[in-house]
């Protein structure tokens, strides 16, 4: 075990050696005298097993001198219990030695003086080995631990990077620090936040939230730690994350119950592992993170109302006026003059609501506010809710779908791809004559299931080609004789792109019709099990 | 007619709108109530017998979905939610809360009446008990769990035919990805729309006579699934307007 070693707090080569004593003495301080003893009492279980080994070989006269032999279990030892186990795996060993290999055997005296000089040897080789079985040891060690601290950076740092908002960021952190400290750790990033965790229930003494409190709102000073003992004997260290920057919040470590000289020695832990993460939590950008986070939820908020106010405010007398438009229209009957005047408040009332809607959709995509709803769709189901969107724009032409029936399913927000089209359509019914075709095709090409949609209208010119996905970009040629804002097909390309697809225009010149084909991944592996998934 | 008018219950704060509203139900036939706020909404649902109920969601007091859960504690009355935002999670809400239909904001009359209809229709079946659904040249016997195309009698899987059932059950309403998923696969399964998708392609191609553009199945995108009713598997009629025909 790494205990009493600091490993975590940082990457620059340490004195193993110096590392070595300062666990020793840790070890003597902490009075761990359990786990020692079990690695005493497993290394004299191992030289017991060899003597027993080597009393066979000795009684079927195979070994007569072998006492290399107790350098197993010392080695061992020291891998795996520790110093003072592997010396005490030496002794042992010297006295099994003298015991089995040095004349009288069976018998811990020594007749030759120079066998003295061989046991002496026999320690000296055992300390050096054991001591280089450490030091490998506590490499290995090191370098797990640095890959586990890889891993948990890397985790931590990709958490942040999905972050949608500052609670995400400060459950980030908590958990990062929870990990790196192993012990209880509970992130209060602000006065709100303690006063919730005072009525959840959860098991935090009212004294730590106070500590948490003062040292929140900055009574405290950021760079100070307060402990705090709770009626059942648990202590616990109240820190701010960072002495710098407030935003990062407050850490509680719950210790347990822990003696004085544990807490002072965790606190130590505590200081080194934050002022690590706080230059981690730095370098990763967090504090600019946290505040973009609050920006975004405040812009949010704010264009969500201003859409709500706009579209109520627009759409309510709309729907009056369009509302009392399609209720008198049926009174007429016979007077066909008056009756087309009524479609014609109609149509348009319904005109300014697609107008509308566009100007919402342009609103949301220039404050990147299109969050893609993606799920499981059926192509066909798109092409034809689009189509029946249209169904009285495109009365005048000939529609004609070619989709055929076993396309694959893509994983998109339908409603998004479907609006993209009814900007498609709308374009293509515009911009060409009526009674001519629209051709509405969909197949699948390679990974891309694409839907082409051909009219023969007016065709583009190479610099129309070129700006016609861009906001408010109109052809010159149709700005006097056909309305619109130059909008449609900026928002069809910026809702295909929301669903990581394509959208190109292809026309043989002017006059000559124009191809619009939008070009949506497919994920086969995915689609050809789901295909077995959901059978019965 | 010899039945007795409907009863409709408007609740919208805009007098306008309930001024359009009053006048195409009452040239239609309907006997019209209307409330101005969600409070007094509540009171006039409790005080007078009512058939149906159209609310919008942006009430001056409480918000439409509230009026709607209130109702649905107590009544099974239809509810058809009126709103300016055409917003599909939205949408799926309102119809969990036990909205039956939702119509988005400008619409046209000749659509919510359609709509209305189709809602009495489906509280009228379940009122009488009536176990067949029709849906074009499709009938579906629920009691002894049959389904007919043209007067001949069709294979189902037992997962089609509980896909078929669910949107039966509901004729005419929008049923939800996630009821339809919950109610089929089980509610381990309210993610995995992709069942549904696949499902759905194969009822259509034994049922529909066009699978490719579905007159019995109809999709809304976004929300869910909605069995045709007889009288509306034609294209809606030409006075419809709106963002959502049928």
């Amino acid at each position: 075990m790494a205990q009493g070693v600091c490993w975590r707090s940082g990457g620059e080569p340490r004195n193993i050696g110096h590392d070595m004593f300062e666990g020793f003495s840790h070890l003597m301080r902490n009075g761990d005298w359990r786990a020692e003893l079990y690695g005493i009492a497993c290394t004299l279980g191992l030289v017991a097993l060899c003597s027993a080994g080597v009393f066979l070989l000795i009684e079927n006269d195979i070994l007569n001198h072998g006492s290399v032999i107790y350098l197993i279990p010392v080695v061992i030892a020291a891998a795996r219990w520790g110093i003072i186990a592997s010396l005490v795996g030496s002794v042992a060993g010297v006295i099994a030695s003298a015991f089995f290999f040095y004349a009288p055997i069976y018998s811990l005296r020594i007749d030759d003086p120079h066998e003295y000089l061989n046991l002496v040897l026999f320690i000296f080789v055992a300390v050096v080995t054991s001591h280089l079985a450490l030091q490998l040891k506590r490499q290995a060690e090191i370098s797990r631990q640095r890959e586990i601290d890889m891993r948990d950076l890397y985790a931590f740092s990709r958490r942040l990077a999905v972050a949608f908002d500052v609670t995400d960021i400060h459950k980030a952190i908590e958990d990062h620090l929870s990990a790196v400290l192993e012990r209880n750790v509970l992130l209060i990033a602000n006065v709100r936040d303690a006063s919730a965790m005072k009525h959840s229930g959860l098991a935090i003494p009212d004294a730590v939230i106070d500590a948490a409190v003062n040292a929140v709102s900055g009574y405290s000073g950021l760079d100070s730690t307060v402990t705090v003992k709770s009626d059942r004997g648990e202590i616990w260290l109240v820190r701010a994350v960072s002495p710098k920057s407030p935003e990062f919040g407050v850490v509680a470590t719950n210790l347990g119950r822990a003696s004085q000289d544990e807490a002072d020695d965790m606190r130590v832990r505590v200081d080194a592992v934050l002022a690590d993460a706080t230059a981690t939590l730095e370098r990763l950008g967090v504090a600019h993170a946290i505040s973009e986070a609050r920006m975004r939820s405040r812009t949010d908020q704010l264009r969500e109302a201003l859409i709500g106010s706009v579209s109520h405010e627009l759409r309510t007398p709309l729907a009056s006026i369009m509302g009392a438009a399609t209720v008198i229209a049926p009174a007429l009957d016979g007077d066909k003059k008056l009756k087309q005047l009524i479609y014609d408040v109609r149509d348009e009332a319904e005109r300014l609501n697609n107008d509308i809607q566009n100007l919402l959709d342009a609103s949301r995509i220039s404050s990147n506010g299109i969050n893609p709803h993606t799920e499981w769709a059926d192509p066909s189901d798109i092409i034809n809710a689009a189509l029946d969107r249209c169904r009285r724009r495109m009365d005048h032409h000939r529609v004609v779908t070619d989709v055929p029936a076993d396309l694959p399913m893509i994983r998109v927000d339908p409603v998004l791809i479907q609006q993209a089209l009814i900007q498609i359509f709308d374009n293509a019914v515009k911009y060409s004559r009526t009674g001519s075709p629209i051709v509405v095709a969909a197949r699948a090409v390679d990974r891309d299931l694409t839907i082409r949609v051909n009219d023969q209208g007016s065709g583009l010119t190479d610099d129309e080609k070129a700006r016609m996905w861009q906001r408010f970009s109109r052809g010159e040629r149709h700005i006097a004789t056909v309305s619109g804002s130059g909008l449609g097909l900026w928002i069809a390309h910026a809702f295909v792109a929301a669903n990581g697809g394509t959208i190109e225009a292809s026309s043989d010149g002017l006059g000559r019709g124009a191809t619009l084909t939008i070009a949506l991944p497919v994920d086969s592996a995915t689609v050809s099990q789901m295909e077995s998934d959901a059978d019965e | 007619m010899s039945e007795p008018h409907p009863i409709v219950l408007i609740v919208d704060d805009e007098v306008q709108i309930r001024r359009f509203l009053r006048a195409g139900f009452e040239l239609n036939n309907f006997t019209v109530h209307e409330s101005g706020s969600g409070g007094e909404a509540l009171r006039s649902a409790t005080l007078q017998p009512i058939d149906l109920v159209i609310v919008d969601l942006g009430l001056p007091d409480m918000d439409g979905s509230q009026v709607v859960e209130r109702i649905r504690a107590w009544s099974s009355v239809p509810i058809i939610v009126l709103s300016v935002r055409n917003d599909e999670p939205q949408k799926v809400k309102l119809l969990e809360l036990g909205a039956d239909d939702y119509v988005v904001k400008p619409f046209g009359m000749a659509e919510l009446l359609a709509r209305v209809r189709v809602a009495l229709r489906r509280q009228m079946r379940a009122a009488s008990g009536e176990p067949t659904v029709r849906a074009g040249a499709l009938t579906i016997d629920l009691s002894t769990r049959t389904v007919t195309l043209n007067g001949a009698r069709l294979t189902l899987t037992p997962k089609e035919y509980r896909l078929l059932q669910v949107l039966a059950q509901h004729a005419g309403n929008v049923v939800t990805h996630q009821h339809l998923l919950k109610e089929v696969w089980g509610s381990v399964h309210v993610q995995d729309t992709h069942y549904l998708r696949i499902f759905m392609r194969k009822l259509r191609q034994k049922i529909e006579p066009e699978p490719n553009s579905p007159k019995i199945l109809l999709t809304e995108l976004g929300v869910g699934y909605r069995l045709a009713q007889s009288g509306e598997v034609e294209p809606a009629p030409n006075g419809a307007i709106g963002a959502r025909a049928g």
